[in-house]
This record gives C-alpha cells, sequence and structure tokens, in this order.
C-alpha cells in the first residue's frame, strides 16, 4: 500500500466532499488510482476530461505512485 | 395624438388643461416643474435646458402611453421646455385626467420619474456669481417602484409593468447620446452573426453633458511607478485589447484597462443584463437589466475614462471571422463563461499570435493560463486537447458562484494584462494557476510543452484543424419562434437537458428525453430522422447535435436553447 495526498478542484471538490485528503492505496498508478476514487466518491468526470498533477508538475496517467506523493486532479471549469 | 411635446415657446396652460377634459373624468391633475432661485446651496439666475430632441420625442410619447395603460388614466399630456429658463418659468407640465383622482395623481407621478430618468435632456444652471455648470437631470426615485403592483387599476400585468426597466437610461450617463434607443435584443443570438464592430462614438466633443467635456485622466498613481512612466503610459494609450465577455471577469478587467489608459478596448458580449448577474458583474446596476451588456459596458467605460476608444462587438465572435478580429488587437482576454467560446479564442490566438489571457471559475475557486502565442510555449490544448462536453465543466448557472470568485479572477487576469503591455516582469514558467478562494491557496502547475500539442503536430496545427472543424457549426443551429414550428417543419423533438430540469420545465410538445452524457457516451440507439436538440442554453444540445451528426444522424441544435424562445416554452 502507498501514502498518498490528495487534492481536488472543483466538481471534484463537490463530490469527493473535501478539497483535501490523505489515502492508503493499492493502485499502482495514477490512471488505476482515479479509477479507484471514482468508485469510492462517485466522480463523474472520466479521466480524459482531467489533468493530473503530482508534487506540483503535470503528469502522464501512466506514471507509477511513489510513498508520500502529492496528486492534485484537476478538471477545466467554464465559470465566468 | 402627440401627448408629449418638446419646446422653447411660452406654455399656454389653459390650452393644456382644456385638451385633457373628457366627459368620463371625474378627476384632473396637474404637476409643473419650476425654476428655483437655489441649487445645492448655490443662487441660480436662470436654467438652459438642453435635449437630444429626436429621442426625448419617441421616450416621452412612450411614457406617457405606458402612464395612461398602466393607471388607466383616460387622458395625460407631457410637455418640457427647452431653451433659456428664468427663474419662475415652468420648465415641465404634466396634466392627467382620469374616472378618479388616484389614478390622475399616479399617473402624473409616474410621468415625471419616468422623464427624469429616461429622456436624454441635460440642465446648464446659470449662477449669480456669473459661472455656469451642467447638471444631470436625473437620479429620483421613482414612486412607483415601491408599489405592489396590484395596487394598479388597470395593470396588464408584470410584462408591461416593468417594461420601463428595458430602456436605456438616456439621462444618467454622458455618453448615452449615442447609445441607440432600442438596442436590439440579441434574439438572434447565435444565427446572425456580426463580424464589424460597432463603434462608440467616445469624442468627449461630442458628450452633452458637459461636466466631462473637459476632463483629463490623471495616471499619476501608476506613472510615479518606476516601471511605468510615462513611456509605458504611452504603451497603454497606444494599445489595443479584446475583452470576450463582459459578465463577471470581464467586470474588473474592463474597469482596470479602461481605468489605466488602455487607448482601445474592444468589448464581446451577446448577453443582455438579467438581475441574476447583478452580485458578480458590478459594472452595472439594477436599471440596466434587460439592456445589452455591450452597450451597458461600453457607457460605463465613457464615465470611467472618456480617453478611450470602445468597439462592441454585440454577438458572439464565430469560427469564420474571429481570426480577423483578433489580428485588430494587441492582446485578448477571455471572460466568457463558456468552454466553446474559451478554444475557440485559444485557437484563434495561437493562429494569430495574439497573446491571450484565460480564467474561468468555479464556486469558491478559479483557474488561470496565461498563453502567449509563441512557439514552443504552450496554449489551453496543450492542457485539456479538446474540449469536454459542456455539462462536464460547470458553468456559473449550473454550479454557482460566490460574485468576489470571478472579482479575484477578473483583476488578475488585468493585471497579467498590464504586465504584458507594460513589458513588467512575469513569472518565468508557463503555468496553470489554481486559486482557492476558500482556503486561501494558491498553486502553479508548470505546463510542459512537449507533452501537450507537441505530440500531435505542433499547437498550430492542432488549432487549425480545431478551427477548420468548427465552422462547419452554424448549420446545426436552428431557430424557430416555438417548439411546435419546428415539430411541424418535421424535427423531432430531442430534450437532452438533466432528468431535474425537465421535470422542472417540461416541454408542452411530444418529446424523448435523452441526457447529454448519455449521448457523450455513445449508449443512445435508434436515433433516426430529423432531429432537434434542445437544452436551457442551446450549448448542451450544440454539442451533442454535433456528436451526433459523426455518428451519420441529421442532428440540429435549438440556437439560444429554450431560455431564448422569444414566445416563450409554453406557447
Amino acid at each position: 500500500m502507498t501514502q498518498v495526498t490528495l487534492q481536488y478542484y472543483a466538481q471534484l471538490r463537490e463530490q469527493a466532499g473535501a478539497s483535501s485528503e490523505q489515502l492508503s492505496t493499492g493502485a499502482s498508478n495514477l490512471r488505476e488510482l482515479y479509477d479507484e476514487l471514482r468508485t469510492r466518491h462517485g466522480f463523474s468526470l472520466p479521466i480524459d476530461a482531467l489533468k493530473v498533477a503530482v508534487n506540483a508538475q503535470f503528469s502522464d496517467w501512466d506514471r507509477a505512485l511513489t510513498e508520500g506523493d502529492t496528486v492534485v486532479f484537476i478538471p477545466p471549469v467554464a465559470g465566468g | 395624438m402627440t401627448r408629449f411635446t418638446i419646446t422653447a415657446d411660452n406654455v399656454d396652460l389653459a390650452q393644456l388643461r382644456e385638451d385633457l377634459m373628457h366627459p368620463g373624468s371625474g378627476g384632473f391633475c396637474a404637476f409643473e416643474g419650476w425654476v428655483r432661485n437655489n441649487n445645492e446651496g448655490r443662487e441660480v439666475s436662470g436654467l438652459e435646458y438642453e435635449a437630444y430632441t429626436e429621442l426625448c420625442m419617441a421616450e416621452g410619447e412612450r411614457i406617457v402611453g405606458e402612464a395612461m395603460e398602466r393607471y388607466g388614466v383616460l387622458a395625460a399630456h407631457c410637455l418640457h421646455r427647452v431653451g433659456d429658463l428664468k427663474i419662475g418659468d415652468i420648465a415641465v407640465w404634466i396634466g392627467a385626467s382620469a374616472a378618479h383622482r388616484d389614478e390622475a395623481f399616479r399617473a402624473c407621478r409616474y410621468i415625471i420619474d419616468e422623464i427624469k430618468h429616461r429622456l436624454p435632456i441635460w440642465k446648464k444652471e446659470h449662477y449669480l456669481e456669473g459661472d455656469t455648470a451642467w447638471v444631470a437631470c436625473s437620479h429620483t426615485e421613482r414612486a412607483h417602484e415601491m408599489e405592489p403592483p396590484h395596487v394598479h387599476g388597470h395593470h396588464h400585468g408584470d410584462a408591461h409593468g416593468h417594461s420601463h426597466t428595458h430602456e436605456p437610461q438616456h439621462s444618467t450617463e454622458p455618453a448615452t447620446a449615442v447609445i441607440p434607443a432600442n438596442p436590439e435584443q440579441g434574439a438572434s443570438a447565435g444565427t446572425t452573426r456580426r463580424l464589424d464592430a460597432e463603434t462608440e462614438s467616445l469624442d468627449p466633443g461630442l458628450r452633452q453633458g458637459g461636466e466631462l467635456k473637459d476632463f483629463t485622466p490623471d495616471y499619476s498613481r501608476q506613472t510615479r511607478l518606476r516601471d511605468v512612466g510615462e513611456a509605458g503610459q504611452a504603451k497603454l494609450a497606444a494599445a489595443r485589447v479584446l475583452v470576450i465577455g463582459a459578465g463577471g471577469l470581464g467586470c474588473p478587467v474592463i474597469s482596470y484597462l479602461a481605468g489605466a489608459g488602455v487607448g482601445t478596448l474592444g468589448i464581446v458580449d451577446g448577453d443582455v443584463l438579467d438581475a441574476s448577474n447583478l452580485h458578480r458583474q458590478v459594472m452595472y446596476d439594477a436599471r440596466d437589466i434587460g439592456q445589452r451588456k455591450v452597450d451597458l459596458a461600453a457607457r460605463r467605460v465613457a464615465a470611467l475614462n472618456p480617453a478611450v476608444t470602445v468597439h462592441t462587438y454585440a454577438e458572439p465572435l464565430v469560427a469564420e471571422s474571429i481570426a480577423k478580429v483578433f489580428a485588430q488587437y494587441d492582446l485578448v482576454v477571455e471572460c466568457t463563461d463558456d468552454l466553446a467560446s474559451r478554444y475557440l479564442a485559444n485557437d484563434a490566438a495561437i493562429l494569430t499570435g495574439t497573446p491571450l489571457i484565460l480564467a474561468s471559475v468555479y464556486q469558491y475557486e478559479g483557474q488561470l493560463q496565461v498563453v502567449s502565442s509563441i512557439p514552443g510555449e504552450p496554449c489551453l490544448r496543450c492542457l485539456w486537447p479538446v474540449q469536454p462536453a459542456p455539462g462536464l465543466a460547470g458553468s456559473c448557472v449550473e454550479s454557482g458562484v460566490l460574485g468576489p470568485v470571478p472579482g479575484v479572477l477578473g483583476t488578475m487576469q488585468a493585471m497579467e494584462a498590464l504586465k504584458l503591455l507594460l513589458g513588467l516582469p512575469r513569472a518565468k514558467d508557463h503555468a496553470l494557476q489554481l486559486v482557492n478562494l476558500l482556503d486561501g491557496s494558491s498553486q502553479r502547475l508548470p505546463i510542459d510543452a512537449a507533452a501537450g500539442c507537441a505530440l500531435h503536430g505542433g499547437c498550430v496545427e492542432v488549432a487549425r484543424q480545431a478551427i477548420e472543424s468548427a465552422q462547419g457549426q452554424p448549420d446545426i443551429d436552428r431557430l424557430f419562434d416555438r417548439l411546435h414550428d419546428a415539430i411541424a417543419a418535421g424535427y423531432a423533438i430531442i430534450d437532452v437537458r438533466e432528468p431535474e430540469e425537465v421535470a422542472t420545465q417540461p416541454l408542452p410538445v411530444d418529446s424523448r428525453c435523452v441526457p447529454v452524457a448519455l449521448v457523450t457516451a455513445g449508449t443512445v440507439e435508434l436515433i433516426e430522422g430529423r432531429v432537434l436538440l434542445v437544452c436551457a442554453s442551446g450549448k448542451r444540445s450544440s454539442h451533442a447535435a454535433r456528436l451526433l451528426r459523426q455518428r451519420g444522424v441529421e442532428a440540429y441544435s435549438l440556437a439560444g436553447g429554450l431560455t431564448a424562445l422569444p414566445l416563450g416554452l409554453n406557447t
């Protein structure tokens, strides 16, 4: 299991009910992690509508998770 | 008959009164406005009224007509003097006769209040000391706005009762003489496209208000900054900036850029002001509801800084012509609440090499990205290559937003714009900035251009392809007065709204409900024949129609959505 810190923006924050959380996950990469979170929080956004960043750098979805990573999920928002 | 007179001649009171006599009238009420010998502590020797006569005649006639219908008076007339008046002269005469006194009193009051609000008339006071000053004939309270609707004996429903708030407030702002009397309300937004800007004539000399004639902007507080100075001010004066969207983000952008002395501002907005905009769109007030935002914004800029030239575009920019518009500006600031507009602006910026400042908000947070449009530096599509389906990225309508959120993000856009125009130091990296106004956090995430469009031929190639495919869109939009007309024309109606929206506002015609997410997911089967997709605003239906087209369905989208149906939904 890997300990990670998660940050959510926009609809993800709303659906998760928090802007951040700590998680112990068995996911090996970011794609699996998001799939796990979709089930857990009922996220409506598909993965291709999102950007993901790890430790303040945008990342590929296939990136492996490392202990202590801070993972940020960012959907585009439209309001103005 | 003529119920409104504007004249430089003396008034024959007896004749005016006699003309209003009516056998059914049991009450007559007259109001006279006189020239008094003082105003705000100064002794006045006389007055000079100046009017924009053509507008006054049309608007004055309308006001008296409104009062007659609203209160059911049998006859009414209003006369306004212009030219030189001395102390004691009658400046305004209003008379109304009705079956009962109450209607006559109320009609008089209504007419004088509306006259003061709506007529383009200016008053020059001559003081005993020999000097003069122009005084705005406005800012009066409207007594009838305090009345509950049911007190009007002949009230003809809300649409009529509130019609005055849909009129431009001609007498309140100095630049109003150049604002059209009855701005088109943009009912055909989405179909008739206009490339050319309407240029507001903002030459200070044309203004009749007087007080702004000799106004000289004072930029001393910003030119004092060493990095700005007179040279920086000259750069701003020469700059041309296009602001797309005059809403929550656009208000601070337009205000700060106008205040800073940006020489030319282009303003794009296809909407009219709605009451639900006021909590975040701080350039406007309640009297502006129903008016085109481009006109209101142009008027606001003229009042704030008459040195700024404003070009207005009252229709959204479209793929066919957007690049030509961008080419006329040094910098574009995207302030809409529309993802499609943001992507289109990105593509046009890349293709024309115009820097673009993007921002968007969601509830309590926002995103900011500066697209330099320099080859090798990242764009919006480097982050999110294709536009997500509408509905996936929440809007202010659907998700809610607290007013200061676009205020903060729009202010940040204005700051970025000034930094670019002035050549001030900026962050070295190209980043997406995320601002969370609940916990006060902000983070910059650097964008790696090599991992974005570069993988798909580069930003320019990606933008070129996107704008070409967007050019097919106008054929998707269809305009109807009523949904019944669409059915009569052979369209089957597909409602792509969410079930709860449909439950709140069901359609009055046979339709099939297919939420947009199902269309996007491709799980819908058996859509055949010619279909018209509908949603609240036309955004989701347009997106879904394009997807269905790709699957061979003859799909169209109701332009502007259900809210834009000219006769309302239930006709």
